[in-house]
């Protein structure tokens, strides 16, 4: 075997090596490294009042109430497998709209509804014009159908 | 490829390439950039700041590609020892770092007006930022080795740390999969784009063009480091002499 | 309007970024070769 070729068999197996540990390292940080909980991790793991966790979903439609204070806003949070109450006070961003997802940094209250302290927008990968706006996507196909 | 370890044999290529790579590529940054300022539609949900996707993605496809080429560049050096492939591995580093801190800088002015925030510790911008460290660390490697007389490239070691850093790469590309995130999904897939057409078309100029800009100056430090060493090797022979 | 303001702040990071490492590779590049030519015109 020439000595070109056991280099590379070598660094072959070195790159093997090393792509395999970090992607088991990785796959075992799977949980410690999402940003935020959904609300089927939620009602999987259950979380405990008071504790300081990020919320992450879609904001129910309909679902979005103002009180009469005008700054006080309660939703629903869901992922499609489960659904849980949220409230907030004070600016949200101006993505921040039934039907589109979000991220909200706070904590459970003792009845299970989720007091937020901060509000972030998370868009999907959709950019369109706003013509084309109220289409039907597929998310796994990718492919978008006038509203039948 | 040995055919090009002779560098008499690559600068006459690369001299001429360089400016065939820069100008078309300059060109191409300015019409796209152009029209996704002023040509295509807003966005029906973000509005106007949708226009920073036009430099945002060639910006993160070109810090990461970099890091590939690096790591394709070590490869050679370490397998092959072909003796232009440590200069290429050097002679990225630095426009790679460009972009991958152009990536994280659009990225947060994007992220302000959209997400409400301009900086929060998610899968992706993590590893991004990683990216940019894993670039500093090897620039400040290649240049400590280039000075211990490697004769303008990288040393062994730092070619390892160029294969090793290649692992994120791979872990930003499916952050937005594996982990929940604030970043959205990828929008461009083997299956289609969920971009609409009236807004993608313009980053094909911008992609296209930031990577001939990319490669040309890749070509200029390659060739900047060959009439370095040119000089030294001369140099070496006069005290020598 | 004002996202525009966001808009012009990424275009303009960009065009800095870019733009200084073109004029930087650019002269390094003419300095080195110029230096090398003129070691080969002496020999």
């Amino acid at each position: 075997m020439k000595a070109k070729h056991q280099r590379l068999i070598l660094a072959l197996a070195a790159l093997v090596a090393i792509i395999g540990a970090g992607l088991l390292a990785v796959s075992a940080l799977k949980d410690e490294a999402a940003y935020f909980y959904a609300p089927a991790d939620v009602k999987a793991k259950g979380v405990e009042p008071g504790k300081a966790i990020r919320l992450g979903g879609m904001v129910v439609g309909g679902s979005l109430k103002r009180a009469a204070d005008g700054v006080t806003i309660r939703f629903d949070v869901t992922d499609g497998k489960a659904t849980v109450p949220a409230m907030f006070s004070g600016i949200a961003p101006d993505l921040f709209k039934e039907g589109s997802g979000v991220v909200a940094e706070g904590s459970f209250d003792a009845k299970g509804t989720f007091i937020a302290t901060n509000l972030l927008a998370k868009h999907d990968e959709r950019y369109m014009p706003r013509e084309l706006e109220g289409m039907n996507y597929n998310a796994s196909t990718h492919e978008m159908k006038a509203e039948q | 490829m040995h055919r090009f370890a002779n560098p008499a044999r690559f600068l006459k290529i690369a001299r001429p390439l360089t400016g065939w790579l820069f100008w078309p590529g300059l060109a191409l940054i300015l019409v796209g950039g152009a029209c996704g300022l002023f040509v295509t539609p807003a966005d029906y949900l973000q509005g106007q700041t949708v226009r920073i996707l036009y430099i945002h993605v060639p910006a993160a496809w070109l810090g990461m590609g970099g890091w590939t080429g690096i790591a394709v560049a070590a490869l050679m050096q370490l397998v092959w020892r072909h003796p232009l492939a440590a200069i290429a591995g050097r002679a990225i580093a630095a426009p790679g770092a460009l972009f991958t801190a152009i990536c994280l800088m659009t990225g947060s002015i994007w992220g302000r007006p959209t997400w409400g925030t301009w900086w929060e510790w998610d899968g992706r911008m993590t590893s991004m930022l990683v990216l940019l460290f894993l670039y500093l660390g090897y620039i400040a490697l290649a240049n400590a080795s280039a000075r211990d007389g490697q004769a303008g490239g990288v040393s062994n070691v730092t070619a390892i740390f160029g294969l090793v850093g290649a692992i994120n790469i791979p872990i930003i590309n499916r952050s937005v999969v594996w982990w929940n995130s604030l970043h959205q999904g990828p929008s461009i897939t083997l299956r289609g784009s969920s971009i609409a057409m009236d807004l993608l078309w313009p980053l094909g100029l911008t992609l296209l063009g930031f990577s001939l800009w990319f490669g040309a100056i890749v070509l200029m430090r390659m060739r900047t480091i060959l009439a370095q060493n040119k000089v030294e090797a001369r140099m070496q022979r006069l005290a020598r002499g | 309007m004002n996202q525009w303001a966001f808009v012009i702040a990424a275009y303009a990071v960009t065009a800095i970024g870019t733009g200084l490492v073109s004029i930087l590779s650019w002269r390094a590049m003419h300095d080195a070769e110029r230096a090398a030519a003129k070691l080969s015109e002496r020999a």
